[in-house]
Protein backbone atom coordinates (compact mmCIF):
# COMPACT_ATOMS: atom_id res chain seq x y z
CA UNK A 1 0.00 0.00 0.00
CA UNK A 2 1.14 3.43 -0.83
CA UNK A 3 2.12 5.88 1.96
CA UNK A 4 -0.12 8.15 0.87
CA UNK A 5 -3.58 5.80 0.80
CA UNK A 6 -2.23 4.83 4.37
CA UNK A 7 -2.03 8.13 5.52
CA UNK A 8 -5.54 8.69 3.61
CA UNK A 9 -6.88 5.13 5.64
CA UNK A 10 -5.92 6.23 8.74
CA UNK A 11 -7.26 9.36 8.44
CA UNK A 12 -10.77 8.05 7.35
CA UNK A 13 -11.04 5.71 9.83
CA UNK A 14 -10.26 8.21 12.00
CA UNK A 15 -12.95 10.35 10.91
CA UNK A 16 -15.36 7.54 10.99
CA UNK A 17 -15.22 7.06 14.50
CA UNK A 18 -15.52 10.87 15.60
CA UNK A 19 -18.54 10.72 13.00
CA UNK A 20 -20.08 8.11 14.73
CA UNK A 21 -19.60 8.96 17.84
CA UNK A 22 -20.88 12.46 17.85
CA UNK A 23 -23.42 13.32 20.74
CA UNK A 24 -27.00 14.16 19.26
CA UNK A 25 -26.40 17.69 20.35
CA UNK A 26 -23.37 17.88 18.49
CA UNK A 27 -25.16 16.61 15.17
CA UNK A 28 -28.23 19.30 15.82
CA UNK A 29 -25.36 21.67 15.56
CA UNK A 30 -23.43 20.56 12.91
CA UNK A 31 -26.78 20.45 11.03
CA UNK A 32 -28.28 24.16 12.07
CA UNK A 33 -24.40 25.40 10.90
CA UNK A 34 -25.22 23.52 7.42
CA UNK A 35 -28.45 24.89 7.47
CA UNK A 36 -27.72 28.57 8.29
CA UNK A 37 -24.95 28.22 5.99
CA UNK A 38 -26.92 27.18 2.92
CA UNK A 39 -30.06 28.99 4.10
CA UNK A 40 -30.09 31.83 1.42
CA UNK A 41 -30.13 29.20 -1.12
CA UNK A 42 -32.52 27.23 -0.47
CA UNK A 43 -35.13 29.78 -0.47
CA UNK A 44 -33.76 30.30 -4.04
CA UNK A 45 -33.78 26.47 -4.61
CA UNK A 46 -37.64 26.55 -3.85
CA UNK A 47 -38.51 29.46 -5.68
CA UNK A 48 -37.11 27.68 -8.81
CA UNK A 49 -38.62 24.39 -7.87
CA UNK A 50 -41.95 26.72 -7.70
CA UNK A 51 -41.11 27.98 -11.16
CA UNK A 52 -40.07 24.61 -12.43
CA UNK A 53 -43.84 23.04 -11.45
CA UNK A 54 -45.27 25.98 -12.99
CA UNK A 55 -43.87 25.64 -16.27
CA UNK A 56 -44.30 21.52 -16.06
CA UNK A 57 -48.06 22.35 -15.23
CA UNK A 58 -48.37 25.00 -17.61
CA UNK A 59 -46.77 21.77 -20.43
CA UNK A 60 -49.55 19.74 -19.19
CA UNK A 61 -52.52 22.04 -19.59
CA UNK A 62 -51.35 23.45 -23.17
CA UNK A 63 -51.87 20.21 -24.51
CA UNK A 64 -55.18 20.26 -23.54
CA UNK A 65 -55.96 24.00 -24.22
CA UNK A 66 -55.11 23.22 -27.65
CA UNK A 67 -57.94 20.35 -27.99
CA UNK A 68 -59.82 22.98 -26.51
CA UNK A 69 -59.54 25.48 -28.91
CA UNK A 70 -60.44 23.17 -31.99
CA UNK A 71 -63.73 22.28 -30.23
CA UNK A 72 -64.74 26.09 -29.09
CA UNK A 73 -64.85 29.31 -30.14
CA UNK A 74 -62.31 31.96 -29.15
CA UNK A 75 -64.49 33.79 -26.97
CA UNK A 76 -65.99 30.88 -25.07
CA UNK A 77 -62.59 30.05 -24.02
CA UNK A 78 -61.64 33.48 -23.17
CA UNK A 79 -64.65 33.46 -20.64
CA UNK A 80 -63.73 29.90 -19.60
CA UNK A 81 -60.23 31.42 -18.51
CA UNK A 82 -61.50 34.01 -16.90
CA UNK A 83 -64.07 31.80 -14.92
CA UNK A 84 -61.52 29.49 -13.88
CA UNK A 85 -59.34 32.16 -12.79
CA UNK A 86 -62.23 33.62 -10.96
CA UNK A 87 -62.49 30.35 -9.14
CA UNK A 88 -59.07 30.07 -8.61
CA UNK A 89 -59.10 33.15 -6.48
CA UNK A 90 -62.09 32.41 -4.98
CA UNK A 91 -59.95 29.26 -3.80
CA UNK A 92 -57.16 31.06 -2.66
CA UNK A 93 -59.41 33.96 -1.08
CA UNK A 94 -61.27 31.39 1.34
CA UNK A 95 -57.91 29.24 2.00
CA UNK A 96 -56.17 33.08 3.32
CA UNK A 97 -60.05 33.87 5.35
CA UNK A 98 -59.86 30.57 6.62
CA UNK A 99 -55.98 31.05 7.78
CA UNK A 100 -56.72 34.76 8.95
CA UNK A 101 -59.86 33.51 11.14
CA UNK A 102 -57.66 30.21 12.36
CA UNK A 103 -55.17 33.74 13.28
CA UNK A 104 -58.22 35.00 15.25
CA UNK A 105 -59.65 32.32 16.97
CA UNK A 106 -56.31 30.25 18.00
CA UNK A 107 -55.71 30.90 21.76
CA UNK A 108 -52.01 30.24 20.70
CA UNK A 109 -49.48 33.32 19.91
CA UNK A 110 -48.82 32.31 16.41
CA UNK A 111 -46.54 33.10 13.14
CA UNK A 112 -48.14 32.64 9.81
CA UNK A 113 -46.15 31.21 7.19
CA UNK A 114 -46.33 29.91 3.52
CA UNK A 115 -44.84 26.55 2.54
CA UNK A 116 -42.21 27.13 0.26
CA UNK A 117 -40.89 23.35 -0.44
CA UNK A 118 -42.03 20.02 0.29
CA UNK A 119 -40.47 16.95 0.49
CA UNK A 120 -36.65 18.41 -0.30
CA UNK A 121 -35.62 14.78 0.59
CA UNK A 122 -35.46 11.53 -1.05
CA UNK A 123 -37.25 9.97 2.14
CA UNK A 124 -37.20 12.11 4.84
CA UNK A 125 -41.02 13.97 4.85
CA UNK A 126 -40.26 17.68 5.95
CA UNK A 127 -41.76 21.14 4.14
CA UNK A 128 -40.20 24.37 4.24
CA UNK A 129 -41.70 27.45 5.25
CA UNK A 130 -41.01 31.23 4.14
CA UNK A 131 -40.26 32.04 8.19
CA UNK A 132 -37.01 31.97 10.05
CA UNK A 133 -34.55 33.30 12.55
CA UNK A 134 -35.67 36.96 11.21
CA UNK A 135 -38.87 36.54 12.26
CA UNK A 136 -37.56 35.46 16.06
CA UNK A 137 -37.42 31.77 15.64
CA UNK A 138 -34.35 30.13 17.76
CA UNK A 139 -31.72 28.50 15.97
CA UNK A 140 -30.78 26.88 18.61
CA UNK A 141 -34.08 26.33 20.53
CA UNK A 142 -34.59 24.62 23.89
CA UNK A 143 -37.54 22.98 22.42
CA UNK A 144 -39.08 22.14 18.70
CA UNK A 145 -41.54 24.66 18.45
CA UNK A 146 -45.20 23.30 16.73
CA UNK A 147 -46.53 24.02 13.54
CA UNK A 148 -50.51 23.79 12.96
CA UNK A 149 -52.32 23.93 9.33
CA UNK A 150 -55.15 26.80 9.03
CA UNK A 151 -57.76 23.79 10.56
CA UNK A 152 -55.96 23.44 13.41
CA UNK A 153 -54.54 19.88 12.74
CA UNK A 154 -50.92 19.50 13.96
CA UNK A 155 -48.47 19.24 11.25
CA UNK A 156 -45.38 18.91 12.57
CA UNK A 157 -42.74 20.82 14.75
CA UNK A 158 -39.73 22.86 13.25
CA UNK A 159 -36.55 21.30 12.93
CA UNK A 160 -33.94 23.64 11.75
CA UNK A 161 -34.12 27.51 10.85
CA UNK A 162 -32.20 29.92 8.21
CA UNK A 163 -32.71 33.32 8.49
CA UNK A 164 -35.77 33.36 6.57
CA UNK A 165 -36.81 29.82 5.90
CA UNK A 166 -37.07 26.74 8.17
CA UNK A 167 -37.36 23.26 7.96
CA UNK A 168 -40.75 21.15 9.38
CA UNK A 169 -40.64 17.65 10.70
CA UNK A 170 -43.79 16.13 9.42
CA UNK A 171 -45.85 13.99 11.81
CA UNK A 172 -46.11 11.95 8.89
CA UNK A 173 -42.25 10.83 9.02
CA UNK A 174 -41.42 7.52 11.03
CA UNK A 175 -39.14 9.52 13.62
CA UNK A 176 -42.36 11.71 14.51
CA UNK A 177 -43.97 10.40 17.54
CA UNK A 178 -47.05 12.98 19.05
CA UNK A 179 -48.22 11.68 22.70
CA UNK A 180 -52.02 11.61 22.09
CA UNK A 181 -55.57 10.79 23.15
CA UNK A 182 -58.94 9.51 21.93
CA UNK A 183 -61.81 11.42 22.14
CA UNK A 184 -64.67 10.12 24.98
CA UNK A 185 -62.24 7.32 26.47
CA UNK A 186 -59.65 7.52 28.51
CA UNK A 187 -57.32 6.21 25.88
CA UNK A 188 -53.86 7.72 25.44
CA UNK A 189 -50.87 6.56 23.14
CA UNK A 190 -48.29 7.61 20.90
CA UNK A 191 -48.86 8.65 17.26
CA UNK A 192 -46.35 8.01 14.95
CA UNK A 193 -45.66 7.97 11.12
CA UNK A 194 -45.07 5.34 8.58
CA UNK A 195 -42.75 4.96 5.66
CA UNK A 196 -44.69 5.81 2.83
CA UNK A 197 -43.05 6.01 -0.98
CA UNK A 198 -44.69 8.05 -4.01
CA UNK A 199 -48.04 7.71 -4.74
CA UNK A 200 -48.94 6.22 -1.02
CA UNK A 201 -51.54 8.85 1.62
CA UNK A 202 -49.53 9.90 4.45
CA UNK A 203 -50.15 7.09 7.15
CA UNK A 204 -50.39 7.94 11.39
CA UNK A 205 -50.51 4.67 13.52
CA UNK A 206 -51.46 5.28 17.59
CA UNK A 207 -49.54 2.83 18.90
CA UNK A 208 -49.54 1.46 22.95
CA UNK A 209 -53.29 1.36 23.52
CA UNK A 210 -54.89 -0.66 25.93
CA UNK A 211 -56.04 -4.15 23.79
CA UNK A 212 -59.22 -3.98 25.64
CA UNK A 213 -59.78 -0.47 24.00
CA UNK A 214 -63.31 0.10 22.19
CA UNK A 215 -62.30 2.31 19.80
CA UNK A 216 -64.62 2.65 16.46
CA UNK A 217 -64.22 4.50 13.36
CA UNK A 218 -64.39 8.28 13.44
CA UNK A 219 -63.26 9.01 16.99
CA UNK A 220 -61.30 11.97 17.04
CA UNK A 221 -57.07 11.88 18.12
CA UNK A 222 -55.90 15.17 19.90
CA UNK A 223 -52.44 15.67 21.62
CA UNK A 224 -52.68 14.94 25.04
CA UNK A 225 -49.78 17.59 26.20
CA UNK A 226 -47.77 15.21 28.39
CA UNK A 227 -44.11 14.93 27.62
CA UNK A 228 -43.24 18.69 26.74
CA UNK A 229 -43.45 18.50 22.70
CA UNK A 230 -46.79 19.74 21.97
CA UNK A 231 -49.84 21.53 23.70
CA UNK A 232 -52.39 19.97 24.28
CA UNK A 233 -55.95 19.59 21.83
CA UNK A 234 -54.77 19.94 19.28
CA UNK A 235 -56.20 17.64 16.43
CA UNK A 236 -54.58 15.28 14.98
CA UNK A 237 -56.66 12.86 13.26
CA UNK A 238 -59.36 10.44 13.29
CA UNK A 239 -59.15 6.43 13.89
CA UNK A 240 -59.77 4.56 10.72
CA UNK A 241 -58.96 1.17 12.12
CA UNK A 242 -57.83 -0.36 15.15
CA UNK A 243 -56.06 -4.04 15.44
CA UNK A 244 -55.60 -5.61 18.54
CA UNK A 245 -51.40 -6.95 19.06
CA UNK A 246 -49.76 -9.41 21.15
CA UNK A 247 -49.25 -6.65 23.92
CA UNK A 248 -50.69 -3.36 22.66
CA UNK A 249 -53.81 -2.22 20.78
CA UNK A 250 -52.58 -0.07 17.50
CA UNK A 251 -55.26 2.62 15.66
CA UNK A 252 -54.81 3.19 12.10
CA UNK A 253 -55.41 6.92 12.04
CA UNK A 254 -56.26 9.40 9.10
CA UNK A 255 -54.73 12.75 9.49
CA UNK A 256 -56.59 15.65 10.09
CA UNK A 257 -54.59 17.68 7.57
CA UNK A 258 -54.72 17.19 3.94
CA UNK A 259 -50.70 16.86 3.49
CA UNK A 260 -50.82 17.00 -0.05
CA UNK A 261 -52.70 20.41 -0.66
CA UNK A 262 -50.91 22.12 2.51
CA UNK A 263 -49.75 25.63 1.81
CA UNK A 264 -50.10 27.97 4.76
CA UNK A 265 -49.44 26.75 8.18
CA UNK A 266 -48.76 28.59 11.74
CA UNK A 267 -45.92 28.06 14.34
CA UNK A 268 -46.62 27.92 17.70
CA UNK A 269 -44.46 30.62 19.38
CA UNK A 270 -45.39 29.69 22.98
CA UNK A 271 -43.80 26.87 24.81
CA UNK A 272 -45.31 23.60 24.48
CA UNK A 273 -45.20 23.56 28.85
CA UNK A 274 -46.59 20.14 30.79
CA UNK B 1 -3.12 15.66 -8.45
CA UNK B 2 -3.46 17.58 -5.07
CA UNK B 3 -4.56 20.69 -7.19
CA UNK B 4 -7.04 18.37 -8.68
CA UNK B 5 -8.40 16.82 -5.49
CA UNK B 6 -8.65 20.22 -4.31
CA UNK B 7 -10.84 20.98 -7.18
CA UNK B 8 -12.85 18.18 -6.38
CA UNK B 9 -13.67 19.10 -3.30
CA UNK B 10 -14.75 22.42 -4.56
CA UNK B 11 -17.39 20.63 -7.20
CA UNK B 12 -18.41 18.79 -3.94
CA UNK B 13 -19.51 22.24 -2.10
CA UNK B 14 -20.78 23.56 -5.47
CA UNK B 15 -22.69 20.36 -5.49
CA UNK B 16 -24.45 21.01 -2.08
CA UNK B 17 -25.51 24.25 -3.34
CA UNK B 18 -26.83 23.27 -7.24
CA UNK B 19 -28.59 20.40 -5.21
CA UNK B 20 -30.99 22.88 -3.65
CA UNK B 21 -31.79 24.29 -7.12
CA UNK B 22 -32.74 20.43 -8.89
CA UNK B 23 -36.17 20.05 -7.99
CA UNK B 24 -37.97 16.46 -7.79
CA UNK B 25 -39.60 16.01 -10.95
CA UNK B 26 -43.45 15.25 -9.51
CA UNK B 27 -45.12 14.35 -12.83
CA UNK B 28 -42.21 10.81 -13.38
CA UNK B 29 -42.53 9.06 -9.53
CA UNK B 30 -41.03 12.23 -7.72
CA UNK B 31 -37.87 11.30 -9.26
CA UNK B 32 -34.65 13.30 -8.66
CA UNK B 33 -30.97 14.33 -9.79
CA UNK B 34 -28.40 13.30 -6.81
CA UNK B 35 -25.61 15.96 -7.88
CA UNK B 36 -23.90 15.28 -4.60
CA UNK B 37 -23.60 11.52 -4.83
CA UNK B 38 -23.05 11.75 -8.61
CA UNK B 39 -20.21 13.96 -8.08
CA UNK B 40 -18.60 11.41 -4.82
CA UNK B 41 -19.10 8.30 -7.60
CA UNK B 42 -17.89 10.25 -10.94
CA UNK B 43 -14.95 11.61 -9.02
CA UNK B 44 -14.17 8.39 -6.99
CA UNK B 45 -13.26 6.98 -10.67
CA UNK B 46 -10.55 9.49 -11.43
CA UNK B 47 -8.38 9.56 -8.49
CA UNK B 48 -6.74 6.96 -6.16
CA UNK B 49 -7.85 4.81 -3.11
CA UNK B 50 -6.77 7.09 -0.51
CA UNK B 51 -8.25 10.48 -2.49
CA UNK B 52 -11.61 8.29 -2.78
CA UNK B 53 -11.43 7.69 0.61
CA UNK B 54 -11.37 11.19 1.80
CA UNK B 55 -13.98 12.18 -1.02
CA UNK B 56 -16.10 9.35 0.01
CA UNK B 57 -16.28 10.81 3.64
CA UNK B 58 -16.84 14.66 2.69
CA UNK B 59 -19.70 13.86 0.51
CA UNK B 60 -21.42 11.44 3.37
CA UNK B 61 -20.71 13.62 5.54
CA UNK B 62 -22.63 16.51 3.81
CA UNK B 63 -25.26 14.57 2.91
CA UNK B 64 -25.89 13.86 6.48
CA UNK B 65 -25.58 17.40 7.23
CA UNK B 66 -28.50 18.05 5.20
CA UNK B 67 -30.31 14.89 5.16
CA UNK B 68 -30.23 13.62 8.67
CA UNK B 69 -33.52 14.43 10.27
CA UNK B 70 -33.01 15.03 14.12
CA UNK B 71 -35.24 16.41 16.75
CA UNK B 72 -35.55 16.84 20.44
CA UNK B 73 -36.52 14.37 22.54
CA UNK B 74 -40.00 14.56 24.34
CA UNK B 75 -40.26 13.45 28.42
CA UNK B 76 -38.89 10.16 28.34
CA UNK B 77 -41.56 9.07 31.09
CA UNK B 78 -44.06 9.18 28.04
CA UNK B 79 -41.49 8.84 24.80
CA UNK B 80 -39.96 5.84 26.74
CA UNK B 81 -39.52 4.44 23.24
CA UNK B 82 -37.23 7.38 21.35
CA UNK B 83 -37.50 7.51 17.68
CA UNK B 84 -34.87 5.60 16.03
CA UNK B 85 -33.36 7.06 13.20
CA UNK B 86 -30.36 6.23 10.74
CA UNK B 87 -27.07 7.59 12.61
CA UNK B 88 -25.48 10.90 11.51
CA UNK B 89 -22.44 9.40 9.37
CA UNK B 90 -24.16 6.36 7.76
CA UNK B 91 -24.10 7.95 4.11
CA UNK B 92 -19.70 7.95 4.93
CA UNK B 93 -20.15 4.32 4.61
CA UNK B 94 -22.02 3.60 2.17
CA UNK B 95 -20.47 6.24 -0.44
CA UNK B 96 -17.21 4.79 0.22
CA UNK B 97 -18.81 1.08 -0.75
CA UNK B 98 -20.16 2.97 -4.07
CA UNK B 99 -16.53 4.69 -4.64
CA UNK B 100 -15.20 0.84 -4.35
CA UNK B 101 -17.20 -0.37 -6.61
CA UNK B 102 -16.57 2.43 -8.81
CA UNK B 103 -12.60 2.16 -8.43
CA UNK B 104 -13.28 -1.48 -9.06
CA UNK B 105 -13.71 -0.40 -12.74
CA UNK B 106 -10.88 2.49 -12.77
CA UNK B 107 -8.64 0.51 -15.25
CA UNK B 108 -11.08 0.09 -18.50
CA UNK B 109 -12.00 3.52 -17.27
CA UNK B 110 -8.29 4.79 -17.99
CA UNK B 111 -8.48 3.02 -21.11
CA UNK B 112 -11.10 5.38 -22.14
CA UNK B 113 -14.44 3.91 -22.09
CA UNK B 114 -15.87 6.27 -20.11
CA UNK B 115 -19.54 4.83 -20.96
CA UNK B 116 -19.48 2.11 -18.79
CA UNK B 117 -18.65 4.23 -15.67
CA UNK B 118 -21.69 6.50 -16.42
CA UNK B 119 -23.77 3.24 -16.50
CA UNK B 120 -22.28 2.23 -13.55
CA UNK B 121 -23.36 5.33 -11.53
CA UNK B 122 -26.86 4.45 -12.36
CA UNK B 123 -26.09 1.13 -10.51
CA UNK B 124 -24.44 2.74 -7.79
CA UNK B 125 -27.19 5.09 -6.83
CA UNK B 126 -29.69 2.32 -7.64
CA UNK B 127 -27.87 0.16 -4.97
CA UNK B 128 -27.32 3.23 -2.19
CA UNK B 129 -31.20 4.10 -2.66
CA UNK B 130 -32.36 0.67 -2.21
CA UNK B 131 -29.70 0.14 0.61
CA UNK B 132 -30.89 3.04 2.38
CA UNK B 133 -34.37 2.64 1.91
CA UNK B 134 -34.28 -0.61 3.96
CA UNK B 135 -31.34 0.39 6.36
CA UNK B 136 -34.32 3.26 7.43
CA UNK B 137 -37.12 0.12 7.30
CA UNK B 138 -34.59 -2.04 9.37
CA UNK B 139 -34.12 1.03 12.00
CA UNK B 140 -37.73 1.81 12.61
CA UNK B 141 -39.32 -1.52 12.62
CA UNK B 142 -41.37 -1.67 9.80
CA UNK B 143 -40.26 -2.62 5.83
CA UNK B 144 -42.67 -0.88 3.70
CA UNK B 145 -41.72 -2.71 0.12
CA UNK B 146 -43.86 -1.81 -2.82
CA UNK B 147 -44.21 -0.69 -6.51
CA UNK B 148 -44.22 3.29 -5.65
CA UNK B 149 -40.58 2.96 -3.89
CA UNK B 150 -39.24 0.84 -6.70
CA UNK B 151 -40.16 3.28 -9.56
CA UNK B 152 -38.38 6.31 -7.23
CA UNK B 153 -35.48 4.53 -7.08
CA UNK B 154 -34.89 3.44 -10.29
CA UNK B 155 -36.38 6.96 -11.86
CA UNK B 156 -34.10 8.88 -9.57
CA UNK B 157 -31.31 6.74 -10.30
CA UNK B 158 -31.71 7.19 -14.16
CA UNK B 159 -32.21 10.29 -13.92
CA UNK B 160 -29.02 11.39 -12.26
CA UNK B 161 -26.98 8.75 -14.12
CA UNK B 162 -27.97 10.38 -17.25
CA UNK B 163 -26.39 13.83 -15.89
CA UNK B 164 -23.01 11.95 -15.39
CA UNK B 165 -21.65 11.81 -19.25
CA UNK B 166 -21.38 16.02 -18.37
CA UNK B 167 -20.23 15.24 -14.97
CA UNK B 168 -17.21 13.38 -16.62
CA UNK B 169 -16.74 16.16 -19.10
CA UNK B 170 -16.31 18.72 -16.85
CA UNK B 171 -14.15 16.50 -14.23
CA UNK B 172 -12.06 15.68 -17.56
CA UNK B 173 -11.80 19.40 -17.85
CA UNK B 174 -10.89 20.66 -14.37
CA UNK B 175 -8.07 17.42 -14.76
CA UNK B 176 -6.60 19.40 -17.60
CA UNK B 177 -6.37 22.50 -16.22
CA UNK B 178 -4.84 20.88 -13.11
CA UNK B 179 -2.51 18.33 -14.89
CA UNK B 180 -3.70 15.83 -13.36
CA UNK B 181 -4.15 12.34 -15.58
CA UNK B 182 -7.08 10.48 -15.80
CA UNK B 183 -6.54 8.05 -18.86
CA UNK B 184 -3.18 6.10 -19.53
CA UNK B 185 -1.18 7.79 -22.22
CA UNK B 186 -1.13 5.98 -25.28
Amino acid sequence: MKPLNFLALILFIAGLVWVFTLSEKSVRHIQQSYYSAISPLIKKGSESESFANKFLEEVAHSADLEKLVEQVIEERDRFKLIAGRVRELEGENNQLRNALNFKKKTQFDVVAARVVRKQPQMWGKTIEIDRGTDDGFEAEPEFDLCVLASNGGLVGRLQLSGEQISSVLLITDEISQVSAKVEGTSEVGIVVGRQTTFGQTPQLRLRYLSKTAILQKGLKVYTDGRGKLFPPNIPIGTIEDFEVGPVYGEAEIKPAVDFTNLKNVFVITDSPGD
Amino acid sequence: MLLYSISLTGLLLLSCIVQQFLPSVSSWYDARILILPLIVLCGSVTVSTGTMLILAYLGGFLWDAQQILSVTQGDPVVYQNSPDSLKFGYSVVLYTLMGFLMQGIRPIFREGKWYLSAALTGVAIFLYLFVEYLLRGFVVGGFNLNDGMLQQIWATSILTMLLSPLIFWILFRVADLCGHTIRYKN
